[in-house]
């Protein structure tokens, strides 16, 4: 009795703690771009990496895709170091880089099916979104773009509609709770002018006909580092939210963004969000970039199903107990505490119930009403000589 | 729809529009000319920019500084004692002085590239050219890009001696020293060849094309060490030892050929922007004061330099061998006294290093066809291309229109007889030619109109279209460009010493050739008047007959008179000439521009000369124009020219520098491949000048009309044999002729 109220008061003091309704944060950055005069977008791409990793994301809920290896660029004059600043304080490539997709590996088709997952069967794990409805999703993307458009290494190009049309059928999928879009390219606003999936925020660099622009560059290691929109918000990230404990919103973030040192016009998108403008700027920035683990509680909408939850606790708890004093009296098997009580008729016809759901197609259809027959008639006689056999024995 | 094909073909009769074709073609060449002028505007020519965004010009420290002085002074010494004569005191006090062999001082070059660790490797070659020899060796060192892959390269090059023979002593050190500082850095993608060759001529030219493998085994020696495909070019002329003030930046190539644009933006965007060094083009420095560029007649002074050497399309430097294997490569030249020294030179070169270093592919971004007019305002191919094509245009009007001239003769015919012969004509002219034949009704209509007035409505001036005989037109074109190789034959490979003597015999022979033509052809009716002649007498050919002439059936009839005949003769030899040479113009204007805008202008006078038997003053006039624009009388004007504006010093005579200039010709074309001149001048503006002479020579020769009649008369003679002959002929035969068959 003791060990049941333990259990009650726990759960019910856990209630109120589970406000966010995300049981699990996942991050895919993305940095479109080869060539060493690029360079800035693969050090964009490793400070998000560095910065959501920071605040809590693992490397295996982080999908890094680089197409380019600019630390080993022959041109580097710092082999095997990628630097987003001039000061080259801190070496982005370091030791504990996971780069999940690298040079050709990073197409359109395969970042599409990354977001949707469909996959062929032999997909490691490692290069696979596993989200579920529980999931937030931080989409972060740089490269060269262009009105509605999104290069890819130079080759192909991903447009606003594929986007959209990708992050529908993940809501269609129930593969995330909600999701913050985030790109560093010419004309990025235009990216996610075409969304209509629910639950998304999403932020640009730049307006239509608007250029995006490099912040700074390395006069040693001979190209611009970094852009000018990701650094304005990667220094928020590193000023103000320095822990999983930082209240900070993203109506925080968004306000922080500054046309004049940006040199471009950058732009949010609220509208596809549940509660609007009012509800998006009060998520805090950590539900994005940091990894909150809440826990799920099914059906935690109505009490009624809590109660019903926790009644059935208890009667399992109850379940154990009585086993547990059978046992002690070395009388009977749990099997037959649990059939004096009906567990076995209720869990079979669950059973039953989930096979009607979920079950295979029959061929055949006069097949199947004999072999019915045959198995019960076999089913019946195997119960009886176990029956009898147990007689016999005792 | 009838209304407005007879409106139509009234503008097209219109005796004001057929007299418009000559002012068209005029209108031309000015507006050709005086496009070129427009180009140095602000309006018309845009500034530059880098295209390419790989290159990243300047965004890179350099750090050719400090202690590499140092070494560049030891260098320096090291390099003297080989390049520059050397004062030896020999063992009984007195001094002698020398200078290092060819094999001593590449000896000394590779022991330096050695030093740094550096490949090296020799090559010699030998060219003879005219009896004389080029002979020398390269030597040149490969820094090999530690973490690159060893599939591009980029070249710099320091000639021993510069293009205007001075020492390079400074460059070839600055070489060497780069050689030992690039060699420390890890960061190169593309391997660096260092390159030092004799000098700006043979060396490169023969190090290039063994390079490629594309050289004569046995003239030029393959190179025993190679890298990968050359990405970019950088040569190095510092031929003094003080400071400088600028950098000047050759880069006309062979044939007129030019680096990509984006070479020389850079190179002027890294020395000008980042390192403050003023750039120069086309020997600005020589000209224009610093704060004067961007004036107008300064602009148009670089444009007029540039045009000229793309014209001339001669080395200027190291680099010009580069370009026809499409290698973009530019001269780097340290001009002026000023306060840079050569460390300032190494940054430069560091620094364009570093940036074709960048390169993912090659330069191919910006303009491979443009004008420059100043280091930052350039003209692109799209500007400035219709001035040429303009002047090759109007070769064309004009040709288009003496053809239609040579098709039709005036005629005076009675109104009754003429209606006759329309009809009739009408019946039997294929149908290119009836739309024509509208016009000669038109045309009468017209004439009818305007004669109203009081003269008599019987007689008027029709326009006939008559049959164009072109068999001997075409021989003497088609003569003309075949043998125009000859001469080109006999200069190119002319032996250096007998190079003037042959060129003046060439010229006298040439200058005979349409006075020759002109006199083989009137002492020879026959040749001009005989294509008419299938054997009918000359009065029934006027009546409009169909008959078959030498080649071609026509439903024709020839000129009436010798005279329209003479007259019909050079005009369909003119307009071939000027159809060809407007051909050949346009074309050469998508190949080297300023080489056919320069043809262009030279032949505009000779579009217009011609033959003219009625005005004698246009006669005079043309006869003024073919002496002085024949290409002989063009040379040794430019000669005096040059002399004059003192390119050449007092003791050049004027016949050395045709001398020089022949000299050059052959060497370039030998050696370098450089068809510009010797081509233009023999195989486009020699055929027009001759077609023009042969013209004009006739209207004074052929002016003489009772010879020519009497000759006429006598070919009758024989034309009235040849009839007899003929109809016995006809006579003998039983079957019908093809020619009858047809007419059914």
């Amino acid at each position: 009795m003791h060990l049941k109220s333990a259990i009650f008061w726990a759960v019910a003091l856990l209630l109120p703690a589970i406000q966010c309704v995300h049981t699990s944060n996942w991050a895919v950055l993305v940095s479109t771009s080869r060539f060493w005069f690029n360079y800035r977008h693969l050090s964009n791409t490793l400070s998000l990496y560095r910065t959501v990793k920071r605040l809590g994301i693992p490397d295996s809920q982080i999908l890094l895709l680089l197409p380019d290896d600019m630390a080993c660029n022959p041109r580097n004059a710092f082999p095997g170091t990628v630097y987003s600043n001039a000061d080259r304080h801190m070496d982005l490539y370091g030791e504990n880089v996971e780069v999940d997709y690298r040079g050709y590996e990073v197409t359109v088709e395969n970042f599409i099916r990354l977001l949707t997952d469909r996959w062929e069967e032999g997909v490691p794990s490692s290069k696979r979104l596993m989200t579920d409805e529980g999931s937030n999703i931080l989409i972060y993307m740089t490269g060269h773009g262009g009105n509605e458009f999104l290069k890819f290494q130079d080759s192909e190009e991903i447009s606003s509609w594929d986007l959209a049309d990708a992050f529908s059928q993940m809501r269609e999928k129930k593969r995330y709770n909600e999701m913050l879009f985030m790109i560093d390219t010419c004309q990025a606003n235009t990216l996610y002018r075409q969304f209509y999936a629910d639950g998304m925020i999403a932020t640009g660099s730049s307006e239509e006909d608007e250029s995006s622009y490099s912040h700074h560059a390395d006069n040693d290691v001979g190209v611009a580092v970094i852009d000018r929109w990701t650094y304005y918000v990667l220094q928020f990230l590193e000023n103000e939210v320095t822990s999983l404990q930082s209240e900070k919103t993203l109506g925080d973030l968004f306000d922080s963004y500054d046309v004049e040192k940006i040199h471009s016009r950058p732009g949010v998108r609220w509208d596809l969000f549940p509660g609007g403008e009012e509800a998006g700027r009060n998520r805090r920035v950590v539900d994005f970039f940091g990894n909150v683990q809440g826990v799920e509680v099914q059906d935690q909408n109505s009490k009624d199903s809590l109660r019903e939850d926790l009644e059935s606790l208890m009667r399992l708890v109850k379940d154990y107990e009585d086993f547990a004093a059978a046992q002690e009296k070395n009388k009977t098997m749990m099997h037959d505490a649990m059939s004096q009580r009906g567990i076995v008729q209720k869990l079979q016809v669950q059973q039953q119930n989930q096979q009607k759901a979920v079950g295979s197609m029959r061929l055949k259809k006069e097949n199947l009403s004999v072999r019915q027959i045959t198995g019960v008639a076999l089913l019946a006689g195997l119960g009886g000589l176990w029956y009898l056999g147990s007689k016999v024995v005792i | 729809m009838g209304l407005l094909r007879s409106s139509l073909s009234n503008i097209r009769t219109s005796p004001r529009l057929l007299k418009a074709p000559p002012y068209i073609s005029l209108l031309c060449f000015l507006g050709g000319i005086i496009w070129i002028l427009l180009l140095p505007l602000d309006e018309y020519s845009r500034r530059t920019y880098i295209s390419e965004n790989a290159l990243l010009p300047g965004q890179v420290h350099t750090y050719f500084h400090g202690t590499e002085q140092n070494i560049f002074r030891a260098y320096r010494h090291e390099v003297a004692e080989v390049l520059e004569v050397q004062e030896h005191v020999q063992q009984d006090g007195s001094k002698a002085y020398m200078k290092a062999t060819p094999q001593h001082r590449n000896q000394r070059i590779r022991d330096l590239f050695g030093n740094s660790g550096i490949k090296s490797a020799v090559q010699s070659y030998k060219y003879t050219v005219g009896g004389q020899d080029f002979e020398g060796e390269n030597v040149y060192g490969v820094v090999h890009a530690p973490r690159g892959d060893g599939t591009e390269s980029i070249v710099i090059v320091a000639p021993v001696e510069n293009f205007e023979g001075q020492l390079n002593t400074d460059g070839v050190t600055l070489l060497l020293t780069l050689a030992r500082y690039f060699s420390r850095w890890s960061l190169w993608s593309k391997d660096i060849i260092l390159l030092v060759t004799p000098d700006t001529s043979t060396g490169p030219q023969a190090w290039i094309d063994a390079y490629l493998s594309q050289h004569d085994p046995e003239m030029v020696a393959s190179l025993s060490l190679k890298s990968g495909a050359i990405q970019g070019v950088i040569c190095i002329d510092f031929p003094f030892r003080h400071s400088f003030h600028a950098l000047h930046i050759s880069y006309d190539g062979i044939n007129g050929q030019l680096p990509n644009l984006d070479l020389i933006n850079t190179a002027t965007q890294i020395s000008a922007g980042q390192l403050g060094i003023p750039t120069l083009l086309q020997s600005q420095h020589l000209y224009a004061k610093p704060e004067a560029q961007h004036h107008y007649l300064n602009r148009l002074k670089v444009l007029g330099h540039g045009m000229r050497n793309q014209a001339v399309g001669h080395s200027t430097g190291a680099h010009s061998v580069f370009m026809p294997y499409h290698i973009d490569a530019i001269t780097l030249t340290a001009v002026g006294d000023g306060r840079e020294d050569e460390m300032a030179f190494g940054r430069v070169v560091e620094s364009l290093t570093r940036s074709l270093n960048n390169l993912l592919e090659k330069l191919h971004q910006s303009f491979f066809f443009y004008l420059l007019l100043q280091n930052n305002r350039f003209v692109s191919i799209g500007t400035y291309l219709p001035s040429a094509m303009a002047v090759g245009a109007g070769f064309s009007v004009m040709a288009i229109y003496l053809w239609i001239k040579s098709g039709y003769e005036q005629r005076e015919e009675k109104d009754q007889q003429h209606t006759k012969a329309t009809e009739h004509d009408n019946g039997q002219r294929d149908r290119t030619e009836a739309a024509l034949a509208d016009a000669s009704i038109t045309n009468e209509q017209l004439f009818n109109t305007e004669s109203a007035g009081g003269i008599d409505l019987a007689r008027r001036k029709v326009w006939k279209p008559i049959d164009r005989p072109l068999v001997l037109p075409l021989t003497l074109i088609a003569g003309l460009y075949l043998t125009s190789l000859i001469p080109l034959a006999i200069l190119v490979t002319a032996q250096k010493g007998a190079l003037l003597t042959r060129t003046g015999s060439l010229c006298s022979v040439l200058i005979m050739v349409p006075i020759g033509l002109t006199f083989v052809l009137s002492n020879n009716p026959k040749l001009l008047h005989g294509t008419y002649f299938d054997g009918a007498p000359l009065e029934k050919q006027g009546n409009g007959a169909p008959r078959e002439t030498g080649l071609v059936h026509s439903d024709l009839s020839p000129p009436s008179d010798s005279k329209t005949r003479v007259l019909q003769f050079h005009t369909i030899l003119k307009s071939l000439s000027l159809l060809v040479l407007g051909l050949e113009l346009t074309v050469l204007a998508t190949l080297n521009f300023s080489l056919s805008m320069f043809l262009g202008v030279l032949c505009t006078p000779l579009c217009f000369a011609g033959f003219y038997k009625d005005s004698s003053s246009r006669a005079v006039a043309s006869l003024v124009a073919v002496v002085l624009f024949n290409p002989f009388v063009v040379a040794n004007a430019a000669t005096l020219a040059a002399k004059l504006a003192g390119y050449y010093d007092g003791s050049v005579g004027l016949t050395d520098v045709l001398r020089i200039w022949l000299e050059a010709v052959s060497f370039g074309w030998r050696v370098h491949g450089a068809y510009g001149v010797p081509v233009g001048v023999f195989c486009v503006w020699l055929p027009a000048w001759t077609v023009a002479t042969l013209g004009t020579v006739s209207s004074f020769v052929m002016d003489e009309e009772g010879k020519v009649e009497k000759r006429v008369e006598k070919v009758k003679g024989i034309a009235k044999d040849n009839l007899t002959q003929v109809k016995q002929a006809a006579q003998r035969r039983s079957s019908p002729s093809p020619a009858r068959k047809r007419k059914k």
